[in-house]
C-alpha cells in the first residue's frame, strides 16, 4: 500500500511538474533503462523492456512503440519518466500470470482466477485467450462456457420480462394487470390465491378422474356400459370450464399470442383441455353409432389424455419444471442409460433363452419373450411370473441382477448433478428475479438515477457545504465520542448513543430549518418537514433525561422480547437490494472518477492512503442519494419516514461488521446532515445493503435480513429507545458469522487499523474484544464520514479548507483513544 | 534450522556474503552460505563467479546493476518465493495458484532438482503431467486425421483413404454413411436374431424341427456379408495388420463374424461328410449363442459405452470386491436360511447350493418368490440378508460410479482440451507462416 502510495503521489508530481513530456524524453528514459517497471494496481513489477517486445501486438508491447504523452495514456494510465514505471489500473493477481507469458511463452491461469475476469483481463492486455496452456485450458473454456450459458440464460431471462410490451393494443393497462394477476402468482395477493385455486381445482379434477373408474360409483348406460358417475361429471364440468377461462384469459391478456400458444407450459393446459371437448363432439355427434366399437375406443383414449392435467401442476412447482428442464439437458445420459440397459437387456435375455430353452414347459419360449424378465430383473423388480429354472439359467440370472444394478446406478450420478445444479441456479434465479423486479420498481420511482459523474460530483459538493457549515461542528465536537463509546459496549453505550443522537437532533433540528431551502429542493423540504415530525420522538428522549437510568432497564427487557419478534420482511427487502445494485455502481464509478481525476491526490486526504479512497468515493454515492431522494420525493420520504428513529443509525453499526466503508457512507448521509436526514435515509438502506450485494456469496442471508428487520422495527415501537436493545441483540447472534464470513473485510480491516493505532491496541487485547473494534471501526467511520463530508465538498474548493479537514481528521483521531478510555466521562460530555 | 536466517526483502545495500537479486520487481537480499547448500543451483552459482566477468553474470542472470550490486531475474516472484525456500528447509511446496506446470520450468530455470518437491505436490503435478499427456494423445490423434497425404505410391494413398472412410465418421459424409449403414446393420442383425427365435415366426423343415425362417436368415446372410466385408476393409486399409487384428474392438467384429461361418461351414460338412448328425446340431447351438457378440459392436459408435469399458476396467478391483461381498453373503446367508427352514416340513430350501439362488435374488433385492421362507427365523434371516445385500451392492459400487464420472467428465475435457490445442497449433503455424513470407519479401 505503500508502495502504491507512494506511486499515485509520484504520478501526481508528474502531471503537476511536467503536464506533457517531449517524445524526446521518452524516446531517451527508454533507452536508457533496459528493464521497466510496471505497476499494476499496486503491485510493482518489474521486467525487460526485450521480454515485453516479444509480444509487440499486445497493450504491453505497444508500450514499447509509443513515443507521445498522448499514446502512452492510451496504452497506460499514467507513467512517470523519472521513476521508469508505468501504472496500470488493473487486477494485480491476473496480471502475474499475464507477466510470465511473456517471460517465459506459456500462458498459465491463477487458480482461483473467475474465467470470465480472467477473459477480461486478457482482453485489456491484448493476449488471445487461445494462447492459454492445454492444462488451464480445459478449466477455462469449461468454466467460461459454463459462464456465458448462464449468463445467456439470464439475458433470455430479461428478454422474456422485457418482452412483456403492451403498448400498442387496446386495454394495454387492464392486460397488463390480467396477465400479472394470471402469470406472476408473486406480484400480489389476488395472484397468489389465483394460483392456489387453479392448484386446488387440478387436484380436485384428479381425484374426480381417479374415482370415475370406481366400479361402485359408476353408472350403466342404455347400452348396458359403464359411464361417469353424474356427480363427478358435473365436477368434472366445473374444473374444465375453469381450466378453459383461464387458458383463454391468459390467452388473451399474453403479449405476444404466438409465443405463448408455443410455451410448452401452455400446450401441457391445452392439452389438458382439449380432450373433454373432443370427446363431447365425439359422443353428441354419433350418439346413434356409439356402440361401434372404433368410436368408442377413440372416446377411450381422450380420457385417457386427460391424465395430462396432472402436469398442470409443473407451472405451480419450480422442482418439477427444473426436473423437466434437467430431462431435457440430460439426454445424452439418458440415451446412454437407456442404451445400457438395452444391452443389457438383450444380451442376458438371449443368454438365458439358450440356457433355458430345452427345459419342460419353459416360459422363455424366445428371446422377445425373455426382455420380460431381463428387464424386471435388471431393475431388481422381480415378480416372480418368470424365472430361470436351469442351473445355467440361474447363473445367467444372478449376474444378470448384479449388472442390472451396476449399469443403472452408473449415469444416475451425472444426472444428479445435472438436476442439482440446475435447481440452485433456479434457486439463485428467482432471487435475482425479485431483485431485478425491486431495482425496476425504483428505476420507475426515480430514486435510482444513471448519473453522470462530474455531475453528481458537484451536486454532493453543493450539499456537503451546506451541511457542513449547518451539522458539522456540534457533531464532531461533542456527539461522536459518545457514539463511539456507545457502539462499544453493552447496555450504557446504548443510552448513551441514544442520548448523543436525541442531542444531535436536537442540534440539528433548530439549524436545519433553513437547510432545505439552501438546497433548493421543494421536495426536499416536504420531506424535511415530515422528518421533523418524527424526529419530535426522540426530541423528547432527550427531555426527560432524567428518566434515562430507569427506562435503559426497561429498555434491556423490552429488547429481549422484541428479539423473538419475527423480523417483517416484504417488498421493502427487495427493494433495499435493488438500490443497493445502483449505489454499488455509483461507487464504483466514483472510484474510477477518482482515480481520473487527479486534483484528488494533491489532497491531504491522500495521506490516509486507501481508506482515504474509499472516502473519497463515497461522496458522490451520498451526492446520489441526496439526488435521488429529492427525485423520489413522496414516495421515498413516505418510505423513510419510519426510519429516521436513532434506530436507523443502529442499524449500520452491526450491518457495519459486514462492510466497513459502505457504511461510512451511509452515516455520513445521516449524521450530518441534521435536518435533511430524511434524504439521507434513502441513502442508508441502498448503501448498507449493497455490501449484501458485493459480497453476496460470501454473506449469510440473515444479513440482508437483519438490516430490514431493523429498518422496520422502528415504526413498530412506540419508544425509539426501545428498539436499541433489539438492534444489539442482533450483534450477539450475528457477529461472529459476518466475520467468518468476510475474508475480504479482514483486508480492510488491517487497513482501518493501520490509520487508528487505538484499533490495533484494541485488536490485541482479546478476540471478545475483536467483535466490539468492529462496532468501534463502525464509529471511526461514522465520525470519520462527518470528517470526509467537510472534506469532500471541500475538494472543490481548492486548498483552503483542505486545511480544515484535516484538522478534523486529526481532532477525529486525537479523540478516539480519549473516548475509549473515559468511557462514562463521554456520556456525561454527550449530554 | 530455526536459526538459518530468512530472506531479507528489505530494500538496502547487501553485506558482505550476501547477494541482492531482483526477481521481477520484488528485491531479496540472500544470504551466500545459504545459497551454498545447493551448490549446483543458480543462485548458488551467482554467489561464487566473480561480479567483474560480465560475461559468466549476463549468462546467469538477464541484467546487473553494478552500483547496488543487484542482479536481475526476468522471472515469476510468486515461483521464486517458493523456490528460495528449497535453500531453508529443504523441500519446495507448490503455492495454491502456481499451474505445477509452470512452476516446473521455474524449476529448471534455477537449476533446482525436481525432487526437492514435496510429496504432496508431487501427486499434484503427476495428476497434471498425465492429463497434458493424454490430451497430447488426443491431439496427436487429431493431426494424423488431418494430415496432409503424404504418401506417394497409389495404393498407400488408395489405402489412407480407405482407413479414413471405414475408422473415421467426422472426416467425410461417405464415411459418415458407412458408418450410419454399420450401425443400423448391427441393429437390424440384433433384431433378427432375437424374432428368430419367436415358435410362431419359425417354419418347420424337411425333419420336422423348428428353424429360422427363410426371410429372416436371408436378412441374417446379407448383414453378415456386411460385417465381413466391413472387417475384410478395416483390415486390409490398417496400416498395421498385427496391431489391428489384436485390437479390442476388432476382436469383437471377429468374434461376431465367424460363428457363422462355422455354422455354415459345420452344416455344409455334416450333411456331405459322415460327422455324427447330433455332435453337429450341437455345436451349432452353442455357436448361435456367439452370435450376441455382435450387439457389443455398438461399442464402436457409442463413446459411453467405451467409458463404460474404460471405468470398468479402471474399477476391477472394486468389482472383485463387489463380487467378494456378494459370494460371502450369499454363502452365510443360504446356509443360515438352509438351517432355519429346516424346521419347516415343506421347505423349499432344499439344500444349501439350491439356496444360494435364493440368497442371491434377495441380496439383490429382486424376488422372484420362487423361494421363500417359511418358519419366522428364516424370514428373520430374509431380512437381515436382503439388508446385508443392500449395503454389500452399494458400498463397493459408489467407487465404481465415481470412476464412471471422472472418465466421463474428463472424457469432454480432453476433447475441448485436444480442440482448442489444434487451434493453437494451426495459429502458431499460420503466425510463422506469415512471418516466413514477410521474411521472404524483406529478402
Amino acid at each position: 500500500m505503500e508502495k502504491s502510495l507512494a506511486e499515485l503521489n509520484k504520478a501526481g508530481s508528474r502531471s503537476m511538474s511536467s503536464l506533457q513530456p517531449e517524445p524526446v524524453d521518452i524516446m531517451h528514459s527508454k533507452t536508457c533503462f533496459r528493464r521497466v517497471r510496471l505497476n499494476v494496481g499496486g503491485l510493482p513489477h518489474e521486467v525487460l523492456w526485450r521480454t515485453l517486445d516479444r509480444l509487440p501486438r499486445t497493450r504491453l508491447g505497444k508500450l514499447r512503440d509509443c513515443n507521445t504523452h498522448e499514446s502512452l495514456m492510451e496504452v497506460c494510465d499514467d507513467y512517470s519518466l523519472e521513476e521508469n514505471e508505468y501504472f496500470f489500473d488493473r487486477h494485480p493477481g491476473a496480471f502475474t500470470s499475464i507477466l510470465n507469458f511473456y517471460r517465459t511463452g506459456k500462458l498459465h491461469m491463477m487458480e482461483e482466477m473467475c474465467a470470465l475476469s480472467f477473459s477480461q483481463e486478457l482482453d485489456y492486455w491484448g493476449i488471445d485467450e487461445i494462447y492459454l496452456e492445454s492444462c488451464c485450458q480445459a478449466r477455462y473454456h469449461q468454466k467460461k462456457e459454463q459462464m456465458n450459458e448462464e449468463l445467456k440464460r439470464e439475458a433470455d431471462n430479461l428478454k422474456d420480462r422485457d418482452g412483456d410490451e403492451f403498448d400498442n393494443t387496446c386495454c394495454a393497462e387492464k392486460r397488463k394487470k390480467l396477465w400479472d394477476l394470471l402469470e406472476k402468482p408473486g406480484s400480489s395477493v389476488a395472484a397468489k390465491i389465483l394460483a392456489i385455486i387453479s392448484i386446488l381445482f387440478i387436484v380436485l379434477s384428479t381425484i374426480a378422474l381417479s374415482l370415475n373408474t370406481l366400479p361402485e360409483l359408476q353408472d350403466t348406460d342404455e347400452f348396458g356400459q359403464s359411464t361417469d358417475n353424474p356427480q363427478l361429471a358435473h365436477v368434472e364440468a366445473v374444473c374444465i370450464a375453469w381450466f378453459t377461462m383461464e387458458y383463454l384469459l391468459r390467452f388473451l391478456s399474453s403479449p405476444n399470442k404466438w409465443k405463448f400458444f408455443k410455451g410448452p407450459l401452455n400446450v401441457i393446459d391445452l392439452l389438458a383441455i382439449l380432450p373433454y371437448y373432443v370427446t363431447i363432439f365425439l359422443t353428441e355427434s354419433n350418439k346413434s353409432v356409439l356402440q361401434f366399437q372404433n368410436v368408442r375406443r377413440v372416446v377411450q383414449i381422450f380420457r385417457i389424455m386427460r391424465i395430462l392435467r396432472i402436469l398442470k401442476l409443473a407451472r405451480h412447482s419450480t422442482g418439477l419444471q427444473s426436473l423437466g428442464f434437467t430431462l431435457k439437458r440430460s439426454y445424452n445420459e439418458l440415451g446412454l442409460l437407456i442404451l445400457f440397459l438395452a444391452m443389457g437387456i438383450m444380451i442376458f435375455s438371449s443368454l438365458v433363452f439358450f440356457a433355458e430353452k430345452d427345459e419342460e414347459d419353459t416360459k422363455f419360449k424366445s428371446i422377445p419373450a425373455s426382455f420380460w424378465w431381463a428387464t424386471i430383473t435388471m431393475t431388481t423388480v422381480g415378480y416372480g411370473d418368470i424365472y430361470p429354472k436351469t442351473l445355467l439359467g440361474k447363473i445367467v440370472g444372478g449376474l444378470c441382477c448384479i449388472a442390472g444394478v451396476l449399469v443403472i446406478a452408473l449415469p444416475i450420478p451425472i444426472i444428479v448433478n445435472n438436476f442439482s445444479e440446475f435447481y440452485k441456479e433456479q434457486k439463485r434465479q428467482e432471487k435475482a428475479v425479485k431483485r431485478r423486479e425491486a431495482l425496476d420498481r425504483a428505476k420507475r420511482n426515480g430514486s435510482i438515477v444513471s448519473m453522470n459523474l462530474k455531475e453528481a460530483f458537484a451536486r454532493s459538493a453543493e450539499l456537503m457545504d451546506v451541511v457542513v457549515e449547518k451539522g458539522e461542528r456540534p457533531h464532531d465536537n461533542n456527539l461522536s465520542p459518545s457514539r463511539w463509546k456507545w457502539t462499544a459496549k453493552g447496555a450504557t453505550s446504548e443510552t448513551s448513543s441514544n442520548r448523543s443522537f436525541n442531542a444531535q437532533e436536537l442540534g440539528s433540528q433548530d439549524k436545519g430549518d433553513d437547510s432545505p431551502q439552501r438546497l433548493n429542493v421543494q421536495k426536499l423540504e416536504e420531506m424535511y418537514n415530515q422528518m421533523a415530525k418524527t424526529q419530535s420522538q426522540p426530541n423528547l428522549n432527550a427531555k426527560d433525561r432524567g428518566n434515562r437510568v430507569n427506562k435503559q432497564r426497561d429498555e434491556i427487557e423490552l429488547g429481549a422480547i422484541e428479539d423473538h419478534r419475527p423480523p417483517v420482511l416484504g417488498p421493502r427487502e427487495g427493494v433495499g437490494d435493488m438500490k443497493s445494485l445502483s449505489s454499488f455502481d455509483s461507487y464504483i464509478s466514483c472510484a474510477t472518477d477518482f482515480q481520473e481525476n487527479p486534483r484528488f491526490l494533491h489532497s491531504p486526504a491522500m495521506d490516509l492512503g486507501l481508506q482515504e479512497g474509499n472516502r473519497l468515493s463515497h461522496s458522490p454515492a451520498t451526492a446520489l442519494s441526496h439526488r435521488s431522494s429529492a427525485k423520489t420525493g413522496q414516495q421515498t420520504s413516505r418510505e423513510c419516514q419510519p426510519m429516521l428513529t436513532p434506530v436507523s443509525v443502529t442499524k449500520p453499526s452491526y450491518s457495519d461488521n459486514a462492510r466497513k466503508f459502505f457504511f461510512s457512507g451511509n452515516s455520513k448521509s445521516l449524521i450530518p446532515k441534521g435536518g435533511c436526514r430524511s434524504d439521507g435515509e434513502s441513502g442508508v438502506s441502498p448503501l448498507s445493503d449493497s455490501s449484501v450485494l458485493s459480497d453476496h456469496s460470501l454473506l449469510s442471508p440473515e444479513v440482508s435480513i437483519y438490516t430490514t428487520a431493523s429498518s422496520r422495527t422502528p415504526p413498530k415501537s412506540p419508544e425509539s429507545t426501545t428498539l436499541a436493545p433489539t438492534v444489539f441483540t442482533f450483534h450477539d447472534s450475528s457477529i461472529s458469522k459476518y466475520i467468518d464470513a468476510d475474508t475480504d473485510d479482514d483486508e480492510h480491516l488491517r487497513d482501518i487499523s493501520d490509520a487508528s493505532p487505538s484499533d490495533c491496541l484494541l485488536a490485541g487485547t482479546s478476540p471478545k474484544r475483536s467483535i466490539n473494534i468492529n462496532y468501534q471501526r463502525g464509529t471511526n467511520h461514522l465520525e470519520v464520514a462527518q470528517k470526509m463530508l467537510g472534506q469532500n465538498c471541500l475538494f472543490p474548493l481548492d486548498g483552503i479548507r483542505g486545511v480544515a479537514h484535516e484538522n478534523h481528521v486529526g481532532h477525529e483521531m486525537a479523540h478516539r483513544p480519549k473516548v475509549e478510555r473515559g468511557r462514562q466521562n463521554t456520556l456525561d460530555k454527550s449530554l | 534450522m530455526w536459526t538459518t536466517p530468512k530472506p531479507n526483502y528489505r530494500r538496502g545495500f547487501c553485506a558482505e556474503g550476501e547477494i541482492a537479486v531482483n526477481i521481477g520487481g520484488v528485491r531479496v537480499v540472500l544470504f551466500g552460505d545459504v545459497l551454498n547448500r545447493y551448490p549446483e543451483s543458480r543462485l548458488a552459482e551467482l554467489v561464487k563467479c566473480p561480479t567483474q566477468n560480465h560475461e559468466v553474470v549476463s549468462s546467469l542472470c538477464d541484467d546487473f546493476d553494478p552500483s547496488r550490486k543487484e542482479f536481475y531475474f526476468d522471472r515469476d516472484p510468486d515461483a521464486f518465493k517458493c523456490i528460495i525456500d528449497v535453500y531453508y528447509f529443504d523441500e519446495i511446496h507448490i503455492k495454491n495458484g502456481i499451474c505445477p506446470i509452470c512452476f516446473i520450468k521455474e524449476l529448471e530455470f534455477w537449476k533446482i532438482d525436481k525432487s526437492v518437491l514435496d510429496e504432496c505436490c508431487k501427486s499434484y503435478l503427476s495428476e497434471k503431467e498425465e492429463e497434458l499427456t493424454e490430451i497430447s494423445n488426443k491431439v496427436k490423434v487429431i493431426l494424423e486425421d488431418m494430415e496432409v497425404d503424404q504418401c506417394f505410391t497409389r495404393a498407400q494413398r488408395c489405402q489412407r483413404y480407405l482407413w479414413r472412410l471405414m475408422e473415421k465418421p467426422g472426416s467425410s459424409l461417405a464415411a459418415r454413411v458407412i458408418a450410419i449403414a454399420s450401425f443400423l446393420s448391427i441393429l437390424v442383425s440384433a433384431v433378427v436374431m432375437c424374432v428368430g427365435t419367436i415358435p410362431e415366426l419359425q417354419v418347420t423343415d424337411s425333419e420336422g424341427k423348428l428353424v429360422e425362417h427363410p426371410i429372416l436368415e436371408g436378412i441374417e446372410t446379407v448383414c453378415m456379408l456386411w460385417f465381413t466385408a466391413e472387417y475384410l476393409l478395416r483390415l486390409a486399409s490398417s496400416p498395421n495388420k498385427l496391431n489391428f487384428a489384436f485390437s479390442f474392438m476388432n476382436v469383437i467384429d471377429f468374434m461376431a463374424i465367424i460363428p457363422f461361418y462355422v455354422v455354415l461351414s459345420l452344416t455344409h460338412l455334416g450333411t456331405s461328410s459322415m460327422m455324427e448328425l447330433g455332435n453337429v446340431q450341437q455345436a451349432v447351438q452353442a455357436l448361435r449363442i456367439m452370435r450376441i457378440a455382435r450387439i457389443f459392436k455398438l461399442a464402436r459408435h457409442s463413446s459411453g459405452l467405451q467409458t463404460l469399458t474404460h471405468a470398468l476396467k479402471r474399477s476391477l478391483k472394486e468389482l472383485g470386491l463387489l463380487l467378494m461381498y456378494m459370494s460371502v453373503g450369499i454363502f452365510v446367508f443360504s446356509a443360515l436360511a438352509y438351517t432355519m427352514e429346516q424346521s419347516h416340513p415343506e421347505t423349499l430350501f432344499k439344500s444349501i447350493p439350491q439356496s444360494f439362488w435364493w440368497a442371491i435374488i434377495t441380496m439383490t433385492t429382486v424376488g422372484y418368490g420362487d423361494i421363500y421362507p417359511k418358519t419366522t427365523l428364516g424370514k428373520c434371516n430374509a431380512a437381515v440378508s436382503f439388508l446385508c445385500g443392500v449395503i454389500a451392492i452399494a458400498l463397493p459400487i459408489h467407487p465404481i460410479i465415481n470412476n464412471f464420472v471422472v472418465f466421463y467428465n474428463k472424457q469432454k475435457v480432453l476433447e475441448t482440451a485436444a480442440k482448442h490445442e489444434v487451434e493453437l497449433m494451426e495459429l502458431k503455424s499460420g503466425r510463422e507462416a506469415r512471418r516466413e513470407t514477410r521474411a521472404n519479401r524483406e529478402t
